[in-house]
C-alpha cells in the first residue's frame, strides 16, 4: 500500500536460521505473559482437528449402515451429528484465528512498545549513526514479521501435524491395507512439492528482486527526471526501463509457469490418488473386505491430507523471515544506553540557585574534530548571559552538553557545584527550561504542549502561562481552544504562534535556568512585538542563557560569551567587547549593521 | 482467446472426473468384474493427465497475458513520464507518481489476471455443473444449491468489510510509522524536554489502536476463512440427508450420490471467487482511472517547427526580449517570477547572476534551458525563436548543473558519462580535473568505479556538486548553466573550479548563479536580479562602484569572509 519498502532488497531481506535457541528463549519471554492464550490455542488445535476429521467418518457410517443397506432409521440423527461437527468446525476455526491473532498482536504490541521505549533512552550519538529509515523498519516491518510466527508460523505447523497424524491413524484403523496404498501417494506429493516449492520460491525471489529494481529505477528517474531530460537521455532511460521491465515480465512469466504447473500437478497427484484408491478399493469391495463407506471416507480423507503437506515449506519461509527480524529487533534492544542516571544519582534541588560552571570542556561529535575545545566559564546565579558566534562555532553544542544529550569527552560541567552526571537525568533536563530556535511542538493538544503532561501544572497554570506571553487570545480563537489537536508537529500553526506556545511552556515550568536559542525565522511585526514582550517576562529573575543570532538581543546581557571555532575567544559586556580592536564581536556587529 | 478455449476444455475435463467415479461405483455395486473398475481408474488418470496439461496452458495464457498487459502499461506510463516537463513535476509528488506506477498497475494486473480468469472459470463451471447436477436429481440440486446464493452474497459482503478494515489497519500502520519518524527526527527535543515517557505513552496508544483494528479485521477474516472451510461440508450435509433418502427410496444410485457430493465440492471455490472478483474489478477500474489521469496530461515542452537555417552547430548567441513569466502553478494574484526581462548574451560570455532568494534567478536559467514552456517571440538563439529549435538539439547544446546535486545510484564514472556514454578516458579525466574531483577519487574505495547513492558510498555535498559539474562539463556544451551548484564548495575550491572553467571555456558561454560574490571578479558581466527584474548589470568593478544592491551584498560577504578566516 505504501510507497516505501521498494528499495532494492537491502541487508534486511536476508533470511536467517529457523531455529535459534537463544532467539526462542527471548521471544518466549514475550509470549509468557500470554501463555493462557497459547494454551487455549493448543487445545483448539485438537478439538478442531477432531471436528474436521469426524466428518468423513460420519459419511462412512451413513453409507455403510443406512444408504448402502437402504435403511433410513437414524440417518437424521447422523445428519444432525454431521451438522454439529460442521458448526463446531466453523466456530472453532474462527476462535483459532482470533486467539492466534490476539496472541500475536499482544506479543507484537509489547515488542513494539519496548523497542520504541528503548529508542527513547538511546543517546543522541546513536541517532547520528543510524538513519531514520532503518530504525523505522525495526519498529514496523520487523515487528510485523514476528507477528507472522503466530498467525501462520509455529502454531499452524503444529496444527498441520496434528491433522496429518490424525488422518494417518484413522486410515490405518479403518483398513490398514488400503491405508498403505493411500500413503504410497505421499512420496510423489512431497517430491513434487519440494521440486516446485524450491523453484517457485526462487522464482518469486527473482520477481521481488525485479520489482525492487523496477521501482528503484522508476523512483530514481522520476526524482532525477530533469537531469534525464536536460541531458537528452530520454531514449536511453526508456530503453533501460524497458529492459528491467522485460526482466520483470520474464520473471513473472516464469513464476506463472511454475505456479500453473504446480497447481496442475498437485491436482494430478490427487486424481491419481483417487484412481489408485478406486482400483484398490474396488478389489476390496468385490472381495467383500472393504465397504463403500470406507472407500468414500478414504477418498475424502486423502483430499484433506495433501494441503498441510504442501504448506509446510511455506511455513518454513515465514519462520526464517521472522527469526531474522527477531535478531534485528533484539539487536536494537541490546544496544547499550550510554547516557543515563548513574547509580545513586541525586535529585536536582527543588530550589535551584542556577550556578553553572564549564571546566575545560572538550567535545566532538566524532573523535577527530573537536567542536568545543577546552572551554571554561562560570555563570553566576541570576546572571543573564548571551552567547554569540558564527554558524558552526559550537553554540548549540554547549546547550546539548548542558542537558546531557551528549556527555563531555574531557572536563566537566557543574550545576550548583555538582557534576551534572551525578544528577538524575530526568531531573536535570526538567530543571533547565529550553526554548529552541525551531519551535518544537509535540503531538497532542495545545494545552498539553504547555503543560507537557506534568500533573503539577493544572489548567489554570496553563492559562496563566498563556496569558503571560499573550498567546491566550489566539488559543481561545481555536475551535477547540486549549484542547485543539496539534497536527504533524504543528503544521496548523504559524511559526510565531508556535514560538509563543513554547514560551508559554517555559513560563508554566518556571525553571531555575532558562536557555533560549533565538529564533531566526521571520515573523510579522505584531508577533515580533509580542515575542519581545514575552521574552522580557521569561528572562526576569532567573539564570538565563541566550544563544543569539541577532546581536540586538544580547546587548542588554550581563555578559556576552563569544565562541569561535570551538573556543571561547572573548567575553564581556556589549560595550567592553565593542572596543576590542579586531575583535570577533566587533566584526559581527559591523556585519549586522550593514544587513 | 486461446486461453478461454483451454479454460473451457479444462472445465470439461474437471467435470468428467466425478462422472467417471459415479460410473465406477455403480459398476461396483452392480457387482461387475474388477476390470470395469480398473478401466474407470485408468480413465480418471488419463483425464487428470490431460487436465493437468490443459490447465497449465490455460493459466499460462491468461495469467501470462495479464503480465504482458501490465508490461505494456508500465512501458507507456514511463515513456509518458519522460515526455512531461517541469510543470508536471512541480505539481506532483514523487510518492504520488510512484504509487500509481506501482500499486495501481498491480491492481490492474489483478483485474486482467486472476480477475478475468475467475470470471470465465466460474461461469463455465457453474453452468456445466448445474446441468449435470440437474440430470442426477432436480430436487436435490435445488436444495443443495440453495445455500450458494447466500454464500456468494455473504462472501461479497465479508470481502468488502475485510477490504475496508484492512485499509484502516494500513492507515494505522502508516500513523505508527509517521509517529516513529516524527519521534526519531525530533529525538533531541524529546530528550531535552524529558518527554520520553509521554512519547512512549502516546505511541503505545497508537499501537493499541493498531492492535484493536487488527483484531477487528481478524474477526471478519476469521468468519470468511471458517465459512469457506465448512461450505463444502454444508453441501455434504444436504446430500447426506436428502440424497441419502433418495438413494434409499431408489430415486438415485449410490454412484449418483457420490458424484453429486463431488460436484458440489467443485463449486465451492468458484462461488467464493465470485464474491472476490467484484471487488477486484472495482479496484482495477479505480486504478485505471488514476493511471489515465496522468496519461492524459499533455506534455507542455514540445518541438515546434524546425526553423534553424543549417544543421551545423549552433553559434549560441542568446537574446531575451520583453519576457514576463509566471509559473503555471502559481496563482495569478502573486507577482510574476520574471518581469520585463531584456537581455543579450553573446557567444562566449561569462555571466554571473546574483540576487536575493526568490528573485527569479533559477527561473531565468530554467527558461533558457527550456525546462518550462517558453512564450513565443521572447527568447531567441542565433536569432531563431527557441520554440523553433528542435528540443533535442537545444538540450545537446546546453549543459545544466542543477541546484540539487542529483546523482544516480551507479558508479561515479557512470554518472559522469551520463550525457556522453562514448566519452574517451582522456576527456573524462579532463572533466574530472576541471571539476576538482581528482583528489577525492583517489580517496574513494574503488576510485572512479565507486558506486554512489542509496546503496553505495556516501559523498559529501561538495563532492556531489563537483560530480554533477563533471557530468555537464563532459558534454562540452555551447552554453553551460550552473544553477547555484557550487554552494557546498568552500571558497577556495570554488575559485579554483571557476578559474579552470574559465580557461577551458573561453570560446563558449557560461552562466553562473551564485550567492558567493567574492569569487566573481573574473566574470565578464554580472546581473543582479531583484523581484523578477534585472536591477543591475555590469562588471564587478562597475557594480561595486555603483554602490547599489550588489555593493551591499558584496561588503557583507567580505566581512563574513574575514571573520571566517579569523
Amino acid at each position: 500500500m505504501s510507497a516505501h519498502g521498494h528499495h532494492p532488497g537491502s541487508a534486511d531481506d536476508r533470511l536467517g536460521k529457523v531455529y535459534d535457541a537463544e532467539m526462542f528463549r527471548r521471544l518466549w519471554a514475550y509470549v509468557r505473559p500470554h501463555r493462557t492464550l497459547v494454551f487455549v490455542s493448543f487445545v483448539i488445535i485438537f478439538v478442531l482437528g477432531a471436528a474436521q476429521l469426524v466428518q468423513p467418518y460420519l459419511i462412512r457410517i451413513a453409507i455403510d449402515d443406512h444408504i448402502g443397506t437402504r435403511n433410513s432409521d437414524g440417518l437424521g440423527i447422523l445428519a444432525l451429528w454431521f451438522g454439529l461437527a460442521l458448526l463446531g468446525e466453523f466456530l472453532l476455526r474462527w476462535l483459532q484465528i482470533y486467539v492466534l491473532e490476539r496472541t500475536g498482536q499482544n506479543v507484537v504490541y509489547d515488542l513494539r512498545t519496548d523497542a520504541f521505549a528503548h529508542l527513547q533512552r538511546l543517546p543522541s550519538s546513536f541517532f547520528d549513526r543510524n538513519p531514520v529509515g532503518r530504525l523505522m523498519t525495526r519498529v514496523t516491518s520487523d515487528v510485523e514479521a514476528i507477528h507472522e510466527v503466530f498467525t501462520s508460523g509455529l502454531v499452524m505447523i503444529l496444527a498441520d501435524l496434528v491433522k496429518v497424524i490424525g488422518i494417518v491413524v484413522i486410515l490405518l484403523a479403518m483398513d490398514w491395507r488400503l491405508a498403505l496404498v493411500t500413503f504410497a501417494v505421499i512420496p510423489p506429493i512431497i517430491f513434487v512439492t519440494l521440486q516446485f516449492r524450491g523453484r517457485m520460491r526462487s522464482a518469486y525471489r527473482t520477481v521481488r528482486g525485479a520489482i525492487a529494481r523496477l521501482n528503484a529505477f522508476l523512483q530514481e528517474n522520476v526524482t532525477g527526471m530533469r537531469i534525464v531530460q536536460m541531458f537528452g537521455r530520454e531514449n536511453e532511460s526508456a530503453e533501460a526501463f524497458a529492459e528491467i521491465n522485460a526482466e520483470h515480465r520474464e520473471a513473472q512469466l516464469k513464476a506463472v509457469v511454475y505456479e500453473s504447473s504446480f497447481t496442475s500437478l498437485a491436482e494430478l497427484v490427487a486424481a491419481v490418488a483417487l484412481a489408485v484408491l478406486l482400483w484398490a478399493g474396488g478389489y476390496g469391495i468385490l472381495a467383500g473386505m472393504v465397504t463403500f463407506g470406507t472407500l468414500v471416507a478414504f477418498i475424502e480423507y486423502s483430499a484433506k491430507f495433501f494441503r498441510p503437506v504442501q504448506e509446510l515449506s511455506q511455513r518454513y519461509t515465514v519462520m526464517q523471515a521472522a527469526m531474522a527480524a527477531a535478531e534485528r529487533i533484539f539487536g536494537l534492544l541490546d544496544t547499550e544506553v550510554s547516557i543515563k542516571s548513574s547509580d545513586g544519582a541525586i535529585p536536582v534541588p527543588e530550589k535551584l540557585a542556577g550556578d553553572i560552571r564549564f571546566e575545560n570542556v572538550t567535545f566532538g561529535y566524532d573523535d577527530e574534530r573537536p567542536v568545543l575545545k577546552d572551554v571554561s566559564f562560570h555563570i553566576r546565579p541570576g546572571e543573564r548571559i548571551g552567547v554569540v558566534g558564527w554558524t558552526g562555532s559550537g553554540k548549540t553544542t554547549l546547550i546539548r552538553l548542558l542537558v546531557r544529550l551528549y556527555d563531555v569527552q574531557q572536563g566537566r560541567i557543574l550545576l550548583d557545584g555538582v557534576d551534572i552526571r551525578k544528577y538524575r537525568l530526568r531531573d536535570l533536563r526538567r530543571s533547565i527550561g529550553i526554548v529552541l530556535q525551531d519551535p518544537f511542538l509535540f503531538a497532542g493538544s495545545v494545552g498539553g504542549n504547555i503543560s507537557l503532561g506534568d500533573p503539577t501544572i493544572g489548567p489554570d497554570r496553563v492559562k496563566a502561562a498563556a496569558r503571560a506571553v499573550q498567546v491566550d487570545r489566539f488559543i481561545e480563537t481555536l475551535p477547540a481552544g486549549y484542547d485543539e489537536r496539534i497536527r504533524e508537529r504543528g503544521s496548523n500553526l504559524s511559526v510565531g504562534e508556535k514560538q509563543l506556545l513554547t514560551f508559554a511552556r517555559a513560563v508554566a515550568f518556571d525553571p531555575g535556568i532558562l536557555v533560549l536559542d533565538e529564533a531566526t525565522a521571520s515573523v510579522d511585526p505584531r508577533t515580533e512585538q509580542k515575542i519581545q514582550l514575552a521574552l522580557a517576562t521569561l528572562l526576569s529573575d532567573r539564570t538565563s542563557i541566550l544563544i543569539a543570532h541577532r546581536l540586538a538581543t544580547v546587548r542588554d546581557a550581563d555578559r556576552i560569551l563569544v565562541l569561535h571555532q570551538g573556543e571561547l575567544r572573548e567575553q564581556g559586556t556589549h560595550e567592553e567587547l565593542l572596543v576590542l580592536e579586531n575583535g570577533i564581536y566587533r566584526t559581527l556587529y559591523a556585519l549586522q549593521a550593514t544587513a | 482467446m486461446g486461453g478461454f478455449v483451454l479454460l473451457l476444455a479444462t472445465n470439461a475435463l474437471v467435470l468428467s472426473v466425478p462422472w467417471l467415479l459415479r460410473e465406477a461405483i455403480d459398476g461396483l455395486e452392480a457387482g461387475e468384474p474388477i476390470g470395469t473398475t480398473i478401466r474407470y481408474s485408468i480413465a480418471i488418470v488419463v483425464v487428470a493427465l490431460l487436465q493437468a496439461v490443459v490447465r497449465t496452458f490455460s493459466r499460462l495464457a491468461i495469467l501470462g497475458n495479464s503480465r504482458k498487459i501490465c508490461y505494456d502499461i508500465r512501458e507507456r506510463f514511463f515513456r509518458h513520464l519522460l515526455s512531461l516537463g517541469a510543470t508536471f513535476y512541480d505539481s506532483h509528488r514523487v510518492g504520488d507518481i510512484m504509487s500509481r506506477g506501482v500499486n495501481d498497475i498491480r491492481q490492474i494486473q489483478g483485474f486482467f489476471g486472476p480477475g478475468v480468469m475467475n470470471v470465465a472459470n466460474t461461469t463455465i463451471i457453474y453452468t456445466a455443473a448445474a446441468v449435470l447436477l440437474f440430470r442426477i436429481d432436480a430436487t436435490l440440486t435445488l436444495f443443495a444449491l440453495g445455500i450458494y446464493p447466500i454464500l456468494f452474497l455473504t462472501v461479497n459482503r465479508l470481502n468488502r468489510r475485510i477490504y475496508s478494515t484492512s485499509v484502516a489497519v494500513q492507515e494505522q500502520l502508516a500513523t505508527i510509522s509517521s509517529r516513529v519518524q516524527e519521534n526519531i527526527s525530533g529525538i533531541q527535543q524529546v530528550k531535552t524536554y524529558a518527554q520520553e515517557d509521554r512519547e512512549i505513552e502516546m505511541f503505545s496508544a497508537e499501537c493499541n489502536i493498531y492492535r484493536e483494528r487488527n483484531l477487528a479485521m481478524a474477526a471478519t477474516r476469521g468468519t470468511m476463512i471458517s465459512l469457506i472451510g465448512v461450505v463444502a461440508g454444508a453441501g455434504s450435509l444436504v446430500v447426506l440427508f436428502l440424497g441419502g433418502r433418495a438413494v434409499i427410496d431408489g430415486r438415485i444410485s449410490l454412484g449418483d450420490f457420490i458424484a453429486f457430493n463431488a460436484y458440489l465440492g467443485l463449486l465451492v471455490w468458484p462461488t467464493i471467487a465470485l464474491g472476490w472478483i467484484l471487488n477486484t474489478f472495482q479496484r482495477g477500474l479505480g486504478a485505471a482511472d488514476r493511471l489515465l489521469e496522468i496519461l492524459r496530461v499533455e506534455p507542455d515542452v514540445v518541438d515546434g517547427e524546425d526553423r534553424l537555417p543549417t544543421d551545423g552547430p549552433l553559434r549560441g548567441d542568446l537574446e531575451i526580449r520583453g519576457l514576463t513569466f509566471r509559473h503555471a502553478s502559481d496563482d495569478t494574484s502573486r507577482p510574476p517570477s520574471l518581469r520585463d526581462i531584456d537581455l543579450k548574451i553573446p557567444k562566449g560570455s561569462r555571466i554571473a547572476i546574483v540576487g536575493p532568494v526568490g528573485s527569479g534567478k533559477s527561473t531565468l536559467v530554467n527558461i533558457l534551458a527550456r525546462v518550462y514552456p517558453v512564450p513565443r517571440d521572447r527568447v531567441f538563439v542565433d536569432g531563431v525563436d527557441l520554440n523553433d529549435i528542435p528540443l533535442e538539439r537545444w538540450r545537446r547544446s546546453v549543459g545544466y548543473v542543477p541546484q540539487e546535486a542529483f546523482l544516480f545510484s551507479r558508479t561515479i564514472q557512470e554518472n559522469v558519462i551520463f550525457g556522453r556514454p562514448d566519452a574517451e578516458a582522456e576527456e573524462i579525466g579532463r572533466a574530472i580535473r576541471i571539476s576538482n574531483l581528482e583528489g577525492d577519487l583517489a580517496a574513494f574505495p574503488e576510485g572512479i568505479e565507486t558506486p554512489v547513492g542509496e546503496r553505495g558510498f556516501t559523498l559529501s555535498g561538495g563532492q556531489r556538486q563537483r560530480a554533477t559539474l563533471a557530468r555537464a562539463v563532459l558534454t562540452d556544451p555551447d552554453v553551460l548553466i550552473l544553477d547555484d551548484s557550487l554552494s557546498s564548495l568552500d571558497a577556495d575550491t570554488e575559485r579554483s573550479v571557476l578559474e579552470q572553467l574559465g580557461h577551458w571555456r573561453s570560446e563558449r558561454t557560461t552562466i553562473l548563479i551564485t550567492h558567493r560574490l567574492t569569487s566573481l571578479a573574473n566574470m565578464d558581466r554580472i546581473l543582479v536580479l531583484d523581484e523578477g527584474r534585472i536591477v543591475e548589470d555590469g562588471s564587478h568593478e562597475q557594480l561595486v562602484a555603483a554602490d547599489g544592491l550588489y555593493r551591499q551584498l558584496f561588503d557583507r560577504q567580505r566581512l563574513q569572509q574575514r571573520l571566517e578566516q579569523g
